[in-house]
């Protein structure tokens, strides 16, 4: 695994959030407990979700995100061979996902096919991936919980649209 | 003992003041659990939380075929209800509490929570497209209530958790019938074309010999089929309602294939013969699922979704159908093989016309 401080940014003039680092997703957590509103209606979600970023130079970012009843519950950076303990896990390169947080924050939720089921669906550029048929299908059991968990993006600091490191 | 120190139930009178026999034994309590309290956890008291000790424990072959509660103090007289399915392995898998609880908890409204008022008007062979597909999925989504409402009044009352669960199917499936009609209804447009390719396989599954072929058929074969059709319609959603719509419903869903996916496992490990009828079932099904994948209106309306237009529908629509049929027969067949009942060798679905290598499946 990489290490999170040689990270990519995507995030705004004078605020920059780097996608690829721990940091972010700890702040997607932070909005999500922060507005338990926003979950209520979804009801409780048990997952542990991983997403494996790659970047251009072949170095890999890697974030375990522990969903519990309506609360993210922790998120830590793991190595590249702990995903095969996740119940699904995320995987593209960096550039995939900064076109779908560049979406977010155009749009302050993910639209057209650069929502995180579209995306893996289409498999083109994020593939979902995990080792029990079982894991994976809870992609799809709490599809809106994550959804939003990441539409979180457009809340936690401004992105700027096809801002690159 | 439940008395107080003043009486004993014993003292208490034998007959009530209008003259009915009176039975206090209830106030020894019950046997040996009695005093004993479930640890309330953080999301409230769950169906695991009260499966403490003996009330947790579910019998391979229940003594009693009455709708008496398991754990209770049972009257050796109580009726027989007639329940066919009296081993646990015909009904049960192992997370069924679990999905219980998780369907309680993640229902929700085709009313309230779709936003209906921000449906935007389409392009008309779009608007077309989404309701044909809509009129298919209401005719087929009630299968999926119809076929446990059969079975279950011949489920042993034992299996209390797996009948609660199929209650919350039963409820999915209604929502699922209620959005999809709304949907076909919401913007103008209306009900289309009603085929009887749909029709032969709502009857293969719910003209099932067994429960546990039927649950072959539906959970694994149909609900997991239509959960990629769910996972596609998200994809391919004109708008933002739509988009919601179908994840709503993919959530629900993909806890059916998850209870039948179990299910199945379960029943193969207990009783590895019932391997043999499952098979014999999907052969036939997946044939059947076949012919209604390939349906001339709801494949042809796909096809129009995802090329985001009839103009493009043989350029981009029809290729990115392939290739969507291409992910979820994989992901059938990856199921099956968690179930344990491998059909790589043995599916009788088109995999050769679509390019997919049955050895490179599970890779």
């Amino acid at each position: 695994m990489s290490a999170a401080n040689e990270h990519s940014t995507v995030s705004a003039a004078n605020e920059r959030s780097a996608i690829d680092a721990v940091g972010f997703f700890e702040a997607l957590a932070a909005e999500m407990n922060a507005h338990p509103e926003r979950y209520t209606v979804l009801g409780d979600a048990d997952m542990v979700a991983g997403l494996l970023m790659t970047r251009d130079d072949g170095s890999a970012f890697a974030v375990e995100v522990v969903f519990e009843a309506l609360g993210c519950e922790s998120v830590r950076a793991i190595a590249t061979d702990e995903l095969h303990l996740v119940d699904f896990y995320l995987d593209g390169p960096l550039a995939a996902w900064h076109a779908m947080f560049d979406d977010i924050g155009a749009n302050g939720v993910a639209s057209g096919r650069q929502t995180i089921n579209s995306l893996a669906l289409l498999g083109d550029d994020i593939r979902l991936r995990g080792a029990d048929p079982m894991g994976v299908d809870k992609f799809s059991r709490f599809n809106q919980t994550l959804q939003e968990y990441l539409d979180g993006a457009s809340r936690v600091a401004p992105i700027e649209t096809g801002a690159r490191a | 003992m439940s008395m107080t120190d003043k009486r004993t139930w014993e003292d208490l009178p034998e007959v009530s003041p209008m003259g009915a026999p009176l039975d206090w034994a209830w106030l020894r309590g019950a046997k040996s659990e009695w005093g004993v309290r479930p640890k309330i956890g953080p999301r409230g008291l769950t169906m695991l939380d009260i499966a403490v000790g003996p009330y947790g424990d579910v019998p391979d072959h229940p003594r009693y075929r009455s709708m008496a509660p398991r754990g209770a103090d049972v009257d050796p007289d109580t009726p027989d209800m007639g329940y066919i399915l009296n081993k646990k392995s015909d009904v049960w898998s192992d997370n069924v509490m679990e999905l219980y609880e998780e369907a309680v908890a993640r229902q929700w409204s085709a009313t309230r929570d779709i936003p209906w008022g921000e449906l935007p008007e389409l392009p008309s062979d779009l608007e077309h497209a989404i309701c044909q597909v809509c009129t298919t999925l209401t005719e087929v989504e009630m299968i999926a209530a119809d076929l446990p409402a059969k079975w279950m009044w011949r489920m042993n009352h034992d299996f209390l958790e797996a009948k609660m669960f199929l209650c919350t199917q039963i409820m999915d499936e209604a929502r699922h019938a209620e959005v999809f009609r709304k949907r076909a209804l919401a913007n103008g447009g209306g009900l289309l074309m009603s085929r009887g390719q749909g029709e032969g396989l709502l009857r293969t599954i719910l003209e099932a010999k067994t429960y546990t072929q039927a649950t072959a058929l539906m959970h694994l074969l149909g609900e997991g089929f239509i959960l990629d059709i769910f996972r596609m319609g998200e994809l391919i959603a004109p708008s933002p309602v739509e988009k919601r719509m179908f994840r709503m419903a993919m959530q629900d869903e993909a806890r059916h294939v998850a209870y039948g996916t179990m299910h199945i496992r379960y029943a193969v490990e207990k009783d590895p013969d019932v391997a043999d009828e499952i098979h014999e079932a999907l052969d036939h099904g997946e044939v059947v699922l076949t012919q209604f994948g390939t349906n001339q209106d709801f494949g042809s309306a796909l096809a129009v979704l995802l090329g985001g237009g009839i103009e493009h529908v043989e350029t981009k629509g029809f290729p990115l159908q392939l290739e969507m049929q291409r992910k979820q027969f994989t992901s059938y067949l990856a199921r099956c093989e968690r179930a344990g009942i491998s059909r790589l060798h043995r599916t009788k679905l088109p995999l050769e016309l679509l390019g997919i290598d049955p050895n490179t499946v599970l890779s």
